[in-house]
């Protein structure tokens, strides 16, 4: 009776150490881009990789293709439904007027801001001059230039890793559960984990305009969260990274003021 | 219902397992790798089939992209033509295969990545005294594709952690169901399993080592240089050790790479293994040099500018066995005067003095020997010196000065 009263427990902390977090923020002024746009996604940076039982991560290239594939036909089907218009470049010489040099360099000063926009607004290193909700980056001159070339509104940056159990992984949990039995309760070894963030930067003005982080995980292997690799799974990673898009904090008040 | 957590501090992992440790490193003392040994692993146009190894490359994809795109590449193309038929000389079966970038990075490097390419920092080429050299560290590098290092490490690794990841959960469970606590052992078999990586590492380092010196052999490049190499390493580590009045690192447990000390002995019995009497070597100092010239004097001031003097001036000696030059003798002094301890400044004016002497002096020795001259109140000779170092770099930044301090 005791035991199954433990497995009962097990199963509730098993559901719990599982979660979905997301946390998104947004320039002052930002309002989400509706109707006749023209948006920029470079280069979407998906990796899928299997958890092996030690709990390293291998990188599967047939997955990764997969994910890719998926993520971009739903990302397609997201920003259509807005009404904006896409170009996804795969590789750096696909855009015309633009030197790949000239990719590089502004794909390489985001990455160093979204770096900085993750250290400073969600691993708690806050600065004083950057507090409260909203965001205060930009990627400046580069990012202007760029949209100036190409005729470009906005420049959509998208990174997402996906770790998949294994067998081995999953087949470690379920021993740490049984082991529960006896008194050695480690079924939370670390399961999928997925890390998604997007940024997207206004090419008019070259500031980062808005930025969003998913992380979905399981400490238990053998729980899902959505496959990358599947249509379904990826259209789920598109709709909570971009699907909610939030306005600013000014445009959100002068809404609410406008109500009233 | 008692938990136990299966994470480790480093330093409960250090203490539990120094008697492992120290019983693992007073182990036999590995055997030689021979070079006879060491047959390629993969032919030419190699793709993997493995679904990991296929996982391994794809990651490489975007990583060679970057270092292809960096602004670290060297953009020359004569050298980038000289390294490239180098490794399509020394690379073995996957010769026309390999890529090789040129960074300009001033540190003694080079790397192989798992798809095929190979990256070569500028500081090495410093380094290098021949053809025969720069040949050997990339026929090292080869050496880790041809034998498929890299997906061996990676499986290696995975099946270390599966089975201690296994292994510590069994015996929890098991500790538990006896009623005893083993986590004790649990972290002792977490340093084995890290001690052995490191091991493999240092084992694969060695694979290539005979592997580069078989294929430097078979090409006809003395294989005796690749053994040099350290010797010159370690000579350059203890100078710069010896200046900062610290110890060079000799080897540990924990080292990827087997000490440089040990390296050079295993070669230099590798080069009398391998070395044919009678065949003619040919280490290629002329070429190397020649190839190099132009961007010598960049590799010097780089090097110079790292505020090592110890390092430095070992470095630029070394390269004197091969003749001393009006190059050489400019960065010496510049070692000294950016040194700046007492005595430094006559050294440093000796250095630019010597360096003038010889006709392929850089125009900024002929600035700081006039300036020098100045200090010691010869103005004469000093304005001849200037008036030499306008001729050779009529639009230098400081021509206006130079002009004015001539009078």
């Amino acid at each position: 009776m005791r035991r199954a009263g433990i497995f009962v427990a097990l199963a509730v902390t098993a559901a719990l150490s599982a979660c979905v977090q997301t946390k998104q923020y947004a320039d002052l002024e930002f309002t989400p881009p509706q109707g006749d746009y023209k948006l920029l996604v470079l280069r979407p940076d998906v990796t899928v990789g299997s958890l092996t039982t030690g709990g390293m991560v291998e990188p599967r290239a047939d997955w990764t293709d997969q994910a890719r594939a998926s993520i971009i036909a739903a990302l397609r089907a997201q920003q259509a439904a807005r009404g904006g218009k896409v170009t996804i470049i795969e590789h750096r010489d696909e855009l015309p007027g633009v030197t790949p040099e000239e990719l590089a360099d502004v794909e390489r000063l985001n990455a160093a801001v979204d770096e900085s926009i993750v250290e400073h607004k969600y691993l708690g290193d806050y600065l004083p001059t950057k507090r409260g909700n909203r965001l205060d980056w930009t990627l400046g001159e580069d990012a202007v230039r760029l949209g100036r070339k190409t005729g470009y509104d906005y420049a959509l940056f998208l990174h997402g890793e996906d770790q998949v159990a294994s067998g081995g992984r999953v087949a470690l949990g379920v021993l740490g559960l049984a082991g529960c039995i006896v008194g050695f309760c480690a079924p939370n070894v670390g399961g999928a984990q997925q890390l998604d963030y997007a940024s997207l930067v206004d090419l008019k003005t070259g500031d980062v305009v808005w930025f969003n982080v998913v992380l979905a995980g399981s400490q238990v292997p053998g729980i899902k969260f959505g496959d990358l690799r599947t249509p379904a799974g990826a259209a789920q990673m598109i709709d909570r990274l971009l699907g909610r898009m939030k306005p600013g904090e000014a445009v959100r008040r002068a809404a609410t003021a406008d109500a009233h | 219902m008692s938990g136990r957590c299966l994470e480790l501090t480093r330093r409960s992992l250090l203490v539990g397992g120094a008697a492992a440790a120290a019983s693992l490193h007073t182990g036999a003392a590995r055997a030689r790798i021979r070079p006879q040994d060491m047959v390629p692993l993969v032919g030419p146009g190699f793709k993997p089939t493995d679904k990991d190894e296929q996982g391994l490359w794809k990651d490489m994809d975007r990583a060679e992209e970057e270092i292809a795109g960096s602004n670290l590449v060297i953009d020359d193309p004569k050298l980038a033509g000289y390294l490239k038929s180098i490794i399509g000389t020394v690379g073995g079966p996957a010769a026309h295969d390999f890529r090789i970038y040129l960074l300009r990075v001033p540190d003694f490097n080079a790397m192989m990545f798992p798809s095929g390419f190979a990256v070569v920092f500028s500081g090495l080429l410093l380094r290098m005294r021949n053809e025969a050299q720069l040949a050997g560290v990339i026929a090292h590098e080869s050496g880790h594709f041809l034998r498929r290092h890299m997906i061996r490490a990676w499986r290696d690794e995975r099946r270390k952690t599966d089975l201690f990841a296994i292994g510590s959960m069994v015996a929890g469970i098991g500790g538990a169901g006896a009623g005893v606590y083993l986590g004790d052992y649990v972290q002792l078999a977490q340093l084995g399993t890290l001690l052995s990586l490191f091991s493999y590492s240092r084992e694969m380092e060695a694979e290539a080592d005979a592997m580069g010196v078989k294929l430097m052999e078979q090409n006809n490049y003395p294989p005796i240089e690749l053994s040099n190499i350290w010797e010159q390493l370690i000579g350059e580590e203890n100078a710069s050790a010896y200046y900062r009045r610290k110890h060079r690192h000799k080897g540990g447990i924990f080292d990827t790479h087997p000490s440089d000390a040990s390296r050079m002995v295993d070669l230099r019995a590798d080069a009398e293994e391998l070395t044919v009497p009678g065949k003619a070597y040919d280490a290629g100092r002329k070429r190397y040099l020649s190839t190099i010239a132009e961007i010598r004097p960049t590799l010097l001031d780089d090097q110079v500018k790292l505020n090592d003097p110890g390092a430095s001036q070992y470095l630029i000696e070394t390269l004197a066995q091969d003749g001393w030059n009006g190059l050489l003798r400019f960065y010496e002094g510049e070692v000294w005067r950016l040194r700046n301890v007492p005595g430094d400044q006559l050294r440093a004016d000796q250095s630019y003095a010597a360096a003038v002497a010889y006709p392929d002096a850089p125009a900024d020795a002929w600035r700081w020997h006039g300036i020098a001259l100045m200090k010691q109140g010869r103005p004469a000779e000093a304005k001849a010196a200037f008036a030499r170092y306008l001729t050779m770099k009529p639009n230098a930044p400081d021509a206006a000065w130079v002009r004015q301090t001539m009078g």
